[in-house]
């Protein structure tokens, strides 16, 4: 058994597959703040160890409304105050400038690439397949300019499916893209896409209550976050959980 | 035994100064040559020309003032005064009456010749001497040559700082009483540093004749351009590729080698469009029709790899209308970039990569569908503008970096001030992740609040919602993805209406696509239960370089509504007052 695990193994580093299986990542010091983009949340900072890996595919997922955008706009916002040049492949075109310039995003630092989406492809699917396929050259050529301090592939409402039928080397060939790179790569969606690809994954959602969204009277006031780690593969220690809230907008 | 080494000649400059029309006029009267116009070509060449007759080491400070390293003449034209000589021989014979001086130094020459007419020649180690009676507001008059070059170079903001610099202290100088440049050379040097600061030592090294840099010689424009007659036709890019390369190496190299880079690159085509026209020889025999491509370079680039790439990627977008057979390139040179990276800041994609990017996003995806976001002045939903992406981010970058740290700075201060004051002790726990314990007040953090943040569906997607009692109970949609369920918490309405005074509205979608918008005199208002706001607006020049709907002829007006469902999705979604219908306009995350 041992014998045959070593054979697959070696074979896998022969074609440079190793890590899919193996957690061959660099361990990341916390201490190096090279090797580390904050998120800007002092509490999910302290909980990442100092902030989402950079060379590495990092993933949100989470349902609709459990703070995946809030999140994103506050790593992007936290990135462009760094003073680094970060980018977002917006795949079905649905950023809100408005929600980013409240964040505090600094608009002239960040390059939007927009999606083609057909809001309603009725029997075509494909359409938006498409949209997604061509949302990954995208991403990629971002990449491969390098020196982005951080990379957004926003896919959150694309559909499960659609994501699925990516093809799994799409990951894999990003993953080796970034590697040993300043990039911050973060994907966004409602379930892990990258697989084994992704070196920190980060599960979004209101924690045991029902609803996260917080009403005061007549007001929305905002969401509370829950973010819970359940892949990391460059840390010993996996299991960590951060609770933070937002605020509406209007609010801030 | 050795033959022994040819002594090196000692240094000696001569300086030309054609002095101003008038002047001519009053000290040359009867001169035919100085009748033509005064910013003539080639008048203003002229001094140029003599220059390099001479010597090919030669400065042009401006058009009417050249410096020429006249070392080692003596032995072919003779001792100074024969150089100065024949320098005021050759002016004369192009029709330039100028003042010669040749000295030791450069600065002592160039001095001279903007003081005294004529020629003016001093023997080596009595600069000083011949510079002392030399009133002191000839200081003016070089304020810019040296001064500016050093600090500024080039710029014209460095030089009308020197221009400002100078009269200041020149200025100071007379306000002192000196009244010429050997008084000023023979004041103390640490009490003069010590009132006008630095700038004191180059005004006294003026005064003394001794030289504050070194001469830099002017090089003759160059053309940088390339071209290559090809045997056979080129139809497709790929191979053509191969040819550009080959185009831009050389050209490159020169580049380097000139410290410049490329502002502007043309690509010039000649297609093979009359194949009846050609000889049999293969020689054309007609102007063939040409295909120009000009692309404008953000910074300065020099590098092979990204010219050609720029070059394709262009022709991809602008294919030539037939078979190639003629390829030329045509550089405007321009100063290279001067870059110093920084030990403790990060490096940013540099111009030459985003350039790249950009061109290759711009083959895929289009060019409006990329850029840098904007946000615009207006009350409408969703509204937003796009400008085109910037690709030299580094003198911000510097600053923003610079900021974080003295941020970070003085926070670390204000913690240790604190720890000391009154010790804190922060745990970490699974629920509270920044517990303060003692009952102490927590320091204020500096993370800004986190905000929540809009998915906005571009087109709005028709909903279906049940009211009770003025309020949505229920929200479902035939659109997938949004199934949509029972209202838990709803806030609204918020009602916005703007641009009703034009009187177009779109029915068609409800409110109109939401997406980039805006207009000039575009205003809106938002009312709700608690309040009204409302404003003039208008959106800038600079916003609408991508604006390619004309949503902003349209009018809104809507309440809206933040709900919450049962699946924990919370939408904001509007009811259109004009139409009678709902929608969901965006996503809370």
């Amino acid at each position: 058994m041992a014998l045959a695990r070593a054979g697959l193994e070696s074979l896998l580093r022969a074609r440079q597959l190793d890590r899919t299986l193996t957690t061959a990542l660099p361990e990341i010091d916390p201490r190096d703040e090279s090797a580390l983009a904050p998120s800007g949340i002092t509490a999910l900072d302290a909980r990442l160890g100092g902030g989402f890996p950079r060379g590495q595919l990092s993933e949100l997922v989470g349902l609709r409304s459990s703070g995946r955008t809030s999140l994103q706009l506050q790593m992007l916002a936290a990135a462009t105050a760094r003073g680094e040049i970060a980018a977002i492949v917006d795949a079905l075109d649905m950023l809100d400038v408005a929600s980013a310039a409240s964040a505090g995003v600094d608009l002239e630092r960040l390059l939007w690439i927009r999606g083609h989406v057909v809001s309603n492809p009725g029997m075509c699917r494909d359409l938006n397949q498409r949209a997604l396929e061509q949302a990954i050259r995208a991403l990629t050529l971002v990449l491969q300019a390098g020196n982005f301090g951080l990379v957004v592939f926003d896919a959150a409402e694309a559909p499960a499916d659609a994501v699925r039928r990516l093809p799994f080397t799409t990951w894999l060939r990003l993953q080796r893209i970034i590697e040993g790179s300043p990039t911050a790569c973060v994907l966004v969606g409602t379930e892990p896409m990258a697989r084994s690809s992704a070196g920190l994954t980060l599960k979004l959602g209101s924690g045991n209550v029902e609803c996260g969204a917080r009403f005061q009277g007549r007001l929305f006031d905002g969401l509370d976050v829950q973010a819970r780690v359940v892949r990391a593969r460059a840390r010993e220690k996996e299991e960590a959980t951060a609770i933070f809230s937002t605020v509406a907008s209007d609010c801030a | 035994m050795p033959s022994p080494r040819p002594p090196v000649p000692s240094p000696l400059y001569a300086c030309i100064y054609r002095p101003p029309e008038p002047e001519c006029r009053a000290t040359l009267s009867g001169s035919p040559n100085l009748s033509g116009s005064p910013g003539g070509e080639s008048e203003r060449l002229a001094l140029h020309a003599i220059a390099q007759e001479f010597s090919p080491r030669y400065e042009r400070h401006r058009d009417d003032l050249v410096s020429i390293d006249v070392s080692g003449l003596a032995r072919l034209v003779g001792p100074a005064r024969a150089i100065g000589e024949e320098l005021g021989r050759e002016a004369a014979a192009r029709g330039v009456r100028a003042h010669v001086a040749v000295a030791g130094t450069r600065m002592a020459a160039l001095v001279l010749a903007l003081a005294r007419p004529g020629l003016t020649v001093i023997p080596r180690g009595e600069e000083a001497a011949a510079l002392a009676m030399i009133p002191i507001g000839i200081l003016e008059k070089i304020h810019d040559d040296d001064r500016a070059r050093s600090s500024h170079p080039s710029t014209g903001s460095g030089r009308a700082l020197m221009v400002s610099v100078s009269n200041h202290a020149v200025f100071a100088f007379k306000r002192w009483g000196l009244k010429t440049l050997g008084e000023l050379a023979a004041l103390p040097a640490a009490d003069l540093v010590s009132r006008l600061g630095r700038p004191a030592t180059m005004w006294q090294a003026i005064a003394r004749g001794e030289d504050i840099r070194p001469l830099v010689p002017t090089l003759a424009e160059e053309r940088f351009e390339s071209s290559l007659e090809l045997e056979w036709p080129i139809e497709d890019l790929e191979p053509l590729s191969f040819v550009l390369t080959r185009l831009l190496e050389p050209l490159a190299t020169r580049l380097e080698r000139r410290d410049r880079g490329a502002a502007v690159l043309h690509v010039l085509l000649g297609l093979v469009t009359h194949p009846s026209t050609r000889s049999g020889r293969g020689e054309a025999v007609e102007p063939r029709e040409t295909c120009v491509r000009r692309l404008e370079l953000p910074s300065p680039v020099r590098d092979v790899r990204t010219l050609r790439t720029l070059a394709l990627l262009d022709l991809e977008s602008h294919p030539p209308a037939a078979a190639v057979e003629c390829v030329t390139i045509v550089i405007d040179p321009t100063p290279g970039r001067v870059l110093q990276h920084r030990l403790f800041t990060r490096a940013h994609p540099t111009p030459e990569q985003l350039s790249t990017l950009v061109a290759r996003l711009g083959a895929l995806m289009g060019s409006d569908r990329f850029g840098a976001p904007a946000t615009v002045d207006s009350f409408r939903p969703g509204a937003f503008a796009m400008t085109p992406f910037a690709t030299d981010h580094d003198k911000t970058g510097e600053r923003k970096a610079c900021e974080l740290m003295v941020r970070q700075a003085h926070h670390e201060r204000r913690g240790q001030q604190a720890h000391h004051e009154r010790p804190l002790i922060l745990s970490l726990s699974k629920d509270e992740p920044f517990a303060v314990k003692r009952g102490e007040p927590p320091v204020p953090s500096p993370q800004p609040r986190l905000v929540s943040a809009l998915r906005r569906c571009r087109q709005p997607v028709p909903a279906r919602v049940a009211v009770a009692d003025g309020r949505p109970v229920r929200v479902t949609t035939d659109r997938r993805g949004f199934t949509g369920g029972t209202v838990v918490r709803s806030a609204g309405p918020w009602r916005t209406s703007g641009n009703w005074w034009s009187g177009g509205s779109d029915r068609s979608s409800g409110s109109g696509r939401l997406g980039e918008s805006g207009g000039s005199g575009e205003s809106g208002r938002r009312s709700g239960s608690t309040g009204e706001s409302g404003g003039e607006s208008s959106v800038s020049s600079t916003h609408q370089a991508h604006l390619t709907h004309a949503t902003h002829l349209t009018s809104w007006d809507r309440d809206e509504w933040d709900v919450a469902l049962g699946d924990g999705a919370v939408y904001r979604i509007f009811y259109e007052r004009d139409t009678d219908r709902w929608f969901i306009d965006a996503i809370v995350d």
